[in-house]
Order: structure tokens, then sequence, then C-alpha cells
């Protein structure tokens, strides 16, 4: 196990240079300089050949690019991915900060919609064509054709603005700093409107995984000999049911992320995505980079953890 | 005319030895677009999506035509109007026509959505076909890059891409959805190479003297394209819904243009003014997602060769 989770690793190495050149070619080819907006006549010349100096902006590509990638690997030093254009704070600060904020979100929303959508998905096919099935199928449909900014809005006018239940931005209220129960009650909306989509997604598939297993022969010996029904669905059916869901983990978190994006901005949660729209507008462009690493760091991650678990789950599955 | 075939040649042997030839099986021989259309009529929902979007299409199409640059016209003495004969959704704070404005925008939304689509068919398609029929190292090195693309923070790079290379221009929205969008087709379409490339009528194809360009795009790759057209009708709404959230977060199609997703961008404001003017965007882009997964659901059974359904 432990030499496969290295394995695994090492071979992220290739990725993420790819993921690191495709965001460095955008940057380079796109038209303009990374330092036009600071082309005013507020700045001096001078401040910026400074900024130009130290980004090494007037060295040839490749050399920037392998300056940059070998600094992205010492991210413990603060100033290895370098100062923010706009606050000139260092990248790593910022971002640890809001990844923080962002995986909070992200986790919490990801637990809601496994605890939510795995037993409806189940419900759904053991009781297929019953009405729970079909409420619960059709809910997923609706739910899965609402986007996400939709489905933000909605919910702030209803739940905020209407009603006055929650709130409608930040994650804490003012002279509450770091109260958990201040930030869960921040949290409800942008939970919500990340999970709702994501459930209706995973509850579609796992009744459909669950409906394949409940035909397999296995399930009808397990019936046969006379074990109980919930011991036959949980103990037999389950655990291989969930199988693919599983797979599904991986594939979950580069939508997660757009989602995160989006719901971020709607609900101000100060997390990556709503920083990515603020660096993009600016131009920030050191933070935009590290950002977009972030995110590849957390596709690879989630893909990985997604084949751990998955192998844990399926024994047959040797490494 | 109706043409019949014999089902089966016991059952014809059988009926020729007593005589009797009304006990024969007798199915009516049906082409496959034929068993296609039937099949898809039967699935209700897949034709009453289908003619939703015909009429989003229409809308999107004639409307616009027909009124111009209306849309965009401002009006400061006819702000904020309820829906009336002149304005069948109202008009907005800046006295725009509502329904010019959501027309334009679902032009709009649909054209990019349409494009990215092909795009994504264009890269995917033939990168598909030559991995899965070649396979070894080409396959190999089709399926690292596509390994990379999988493992990219997508939606953080359309961002980018837009926002770098031109804010508000439609071709780079489709162009930068294409370019990250075309995995799935590209894996689709491989897997069903695979599969075809030792079938017989490819084996066939070769002993005609067939070569390799025409077993690939004459022989398997018409067999292959039903779970690409099935991935291409939910691509659309894919697409559409990318492209909303571009523009409303500010980096897709910005005003005076219209976009489905620039409509609900000043959403702060309108839940306080006016919450109608986000309802109509809103609906309509629920609307474009529903319709595209019921026509997907539908095409999907209606192109199974392997399903029959009872004449």
């Amino acid at each position: 196990m432990a030499t496969y989770v290295l394995r695994r690793l090492i071979q992220a190495i290739p990725i993420l240079i790819g993921i690191s050149l495709v965001s460095f070619a955008i940057i380079h080819l796109a038209p303009g300089d990374p330092t036009d907006r600071f082309r005013s006549g507020r700045v001096s010349p001078e401040t910026i050949q400074n900024l130009i100096r130290l980004y090494g902006l007037d060295k040839p590509l490749p050399e920037q690019f392998v300056s940059w990638f070998t600094a992205f690997w010492q991210f413990w030093k603060p100033e290895a991915w370098g100062y923010s254009f706009v606050d000139g704070r260092p990248v790593t600060e910022k971002i640890a900060e809001k990844t923080v904020t962002t995986l909070l979100l992200m986790g919490t929303a990801l637990f809601v919609t496994i605890i939510v959508a795995v037993p409806l998905g189940i419900l759904a096919a053991v009781k297929q064509y019953s009405w729970a099935d079909k409420i619960i199928t059709s809910l997923a449909t609706i739910g899965y054709a609402l986007p996400s900014f939709v489905l933000g809005i909605l919910l702030l006018y209803i739940f905020s603005i209407k009603l006055n239940l929650f709130p409608s931005f930040g994650m804490q209220s003012l002279g509450q700093e770091n109260n958990p129960a201040d930030i869960a009650w921040h949290m409800v909306l942008p939970v919500a409107s990340l999970a709702i989509q994501q459930i209706a997604g995973w509850s579609r598939y796992m009744r459909a995984s669950m409906l394949e297993v409940l035909q397999q022969d296995y399930v009808r010996t397990a019936r046969a000999k006379g074990l109980s029904g919930s011991r036959v669905l949980f103990k037999h059916a389950l655990r291989n049911a969930l199988i693919p869901v599983i797979t599904l983990l991986g594939l979950t978190i580069p939508s997660l992320l757009a989602g995160a994006a989006i719901t971020e901005v709607i609900f101000s949660w100060p997390g990556l995505g709503y920083m990515t729209v603020q660096s993009v507008q600016t131009n920030d462009y050191p933070t935009v980079l590290a950002i977009v690493m972030i995110g590849g760091v957390m596709v690879i991650m989630g893909n990985l953890l997604a084949d751990i678990l998955y192998g844990l789950a399926d024994p047959r599955i040797v490494y | 005319m109706e043409r019949y075939e014999i089902d089966s040649l016991v059952g014809a042997a059988h009926g020729a030895a007593d005589g009797v030839v009304d006990e024969v099986d007798l199915i009516p021989v049906r082409t496959y677009s034929q068993l296609v259309r039937q099949r898809f009529l039967q699935h209700r929902l897949a034709v009453v999506a289908l003619a939703v979007m015909i009429v989003l299409i229409a809308l999107a199409v004639i409307v616009p035509l027909a009124t111009g640059d209306q849309y965009q016209k401002t009006s400061l003495t006819q702000t904020m109007l309820p829906p009336s004969l002149e304005h069948p959704l109202g008009t907005n704070q800046i006295g725009q026509d509502e329904f010019l404005r959501l027309m334009k925008a679902l032009q709009t939304s649909l054209f990019i959505g349409f494009m990215a689509v092909l795009i994504i068919a264009a890269i995917g398609v033939p990168l598909g076909s030559i991995a899965g029929f070649y396979g070894g190292k080409l396959d190999n090195g089709i399926m690292r890059i596509v390994d990379v693309v999988l493992s990219l923070p997508i939606f953080f790079l359309i961002v980018m891409i837009v926002s770098f290379f031109g804010k508000g221009d439609a071709w780079v929205v489709i162009i930068a959805i294409g370019l990250t969008g075309w995995t799935l087709a590209c894996r689709l379409i491989r897997a069903e190479f695979l599969k075809l490339r030792e079938s017989d009528f490819v084996q066939a194809g070769r002993a005609l003297g067939a070569g390799d360009r025409r077993i690939i795009t004459r022989h398997i790759l018409p067999a292959s394209l039903a779970p690409v057209v099935v991935a291409a009708t939910l691509g659309i709404a894919d697409s559409v819904v990318t492209e909303a959230a571009l523009s409303f977060l500010g980096f897709g199609i910005s005003p005076p243009q219209a976009s489905l997703g620039n409509m609900l961008k000043n959403f702060e404001e309108d839940l306080q003014v006016a919450p109608i003017l986000l309802v109509y965007p809103s609906v309509t882009i629920v609307l474009i997602v529903l319709a595209a997964s019921f026509l997907g659901d539908g095409l999907r059974d209606a192109l199974d060769p392997r399903q029959r359904i009872e004449a």
C-alpha cells in the first residue's frame, strides 16, 4: 500500500509539470504584459523595473518557468511563490489561508452529499418504481438541472432575504471571530447550494449501482439461504454497490472546485474561488498561477484518495 | 409496400413442410434509421424535450433576426415596466426590453453551446479514433494527455483563458470550453474503437483491401458514434451552463451584449429590487439543461442497436 501511494505520488509529478506548463503558457501567450496594469502615471518606471527584476520577467521564458517550478516545491518558505501584485502579501500565506476556508466548504459539502445521497440512492433502488423512488428520481433530475449559480441565488432569496434565517454573506459575524457555531451558521446556505447538485448526481449513480448489484446471483444466494433482508442489503449488496460510487469521489473534485468558485462569489465566502475571481480580474499573476497549481494538487489528491478507498472497499484490487 | 423477412430458417422449413405459410414468423424489415425513429418516438419525455429544444432554437434564431439591436436600447422613461403587450416580459432598471434581451441571450448561449460541442468533437473524435485504432505508444501518449487534462482544475483554467485572451468574446469562450472539454468524447470513441477494431466487419473491410484511413472513417467511425451523439447532447447543456457561469462571474459575455449568465450578474441588486428579472434567465437555463438531458436519455435508448422493441 505504502509503495503504491508513493508510486502514485511520483506519477503525479509529470502531471503537475503539465499543469504548470499549461498555466504558464496561458499567462505568457496572452496579449499584454503581466506588468501592464502598473503602467499608469502613478507608478514610477523604477518601480516597474524593480518588479520586473523581482519576478525575473526579463529572463527568457524557459528560465522563468524552471525557477518558478522549483520555487513551487519550497512552499514552506514565505517568499517561495512570490508576492501578490495587489496587496504585496506573500502568495503562500494568501493561498494557505483561503485553501483552509475552501476545503472547509468543499469538505462539508462532500460529507453532506455522501450521508444524504447514499441512503437516498439505496432507498430508491430497493423500492424501485415505488412512490419514494419516483420522488427521489424526479428531485434528482431537477437538482441536476439547477446550475450552482441559479440554486445559490434561489437559496439566498428564500432563506436569507425573504425568511431572514441565514446570513447572506461572509464567514463570520462581526465580534464573533472564530466562533464555530457562528461559522456553521454562515456555512448552511453555501454548503446547501454546493451539495444539492452533487446529491442529485450521486443519488442517481448510487441507485443505478445498487440496482445492478441487487440482480446479482450472490444476492439471490444470500436471500435463499435465509438471511434477513437488512443483512443481505447492508452486508452483501451495499459494499459492492459502493465500489463504483467511490470512483465518483475523484471525479467530483473538479466540479466541486468550479461550484465553490461560484458559490463563494454569491455568498462572499472568503475562499480560493472568490480569490481566483479577484486575482484574475486584477491580473495578479503570481496568485493566479499558485491557485491553478493548488487546484491541480487538489484534483490529483482527490483521485489518489478515491483509488486508495477503492482498494480498501474491494479486496480483489491488488496494488 | 411492406417487405417481410423470414424470422428463422426453422420456422420457414416448418411452415413449408406443413404447407401453411401463415404460421411462419414474419417481421417487417426496418432500416436502422426507421428503428431509431420508432424507438425515439416511444420515449415521450424525449419527444417533448425535442419539441422544447426546437422551439428554443427557433425563438433564438428568429426574434433577434427580426429585431436587430433593439435589445440594447435603453430608455430612462420606461424602466421597470411590468409585462405588457409592448414588452412581453417588462423592462429592466435601464429600460431595456427583457424579452428581447432574453431572446438575444438565448441565441448567444445556444450558439456557444453548439459551437463548443463541435470543437469538442473535432478534437476528441480524431484523437480517440487514432488512440483506439492504433493502440500501443500512440494510444499511451494520447491517454497521458487525457490524464493531464482531467487533472486540471478546468473551471479555473477556463476563467484564466477567457480573461487573459479577450473578455467578452464569444469565440474565446467557445475555444476555452472546447480545449478543456474533449476528454470524454475522446475516451468514448477510443473505447468503441478498441471494441470494434477486431470485429468481423472490419476484417471483411481489410480483406477487400481497404486501408487504415478508409477502415477508420468508413467502417468503424459510423458504428461508434452513438455514445458520442448522446454525450454531445449533454455537452451542449454543460457548455451553456459553463458559459453562463463565466458570464455570471464577469468573465464571459459582458453587457451590453446579452447572455443568460450576464443577465444574472447583478443578482445582488436585482434580488432587492426586481427578483423577477432573475427568474427569466434562470428558467431558460434550467429548461435547456432539462431538455438536453431528456433528449440524451431518449437518444441513448433509441441509438442502441442491441435494444429490440416489439413490433
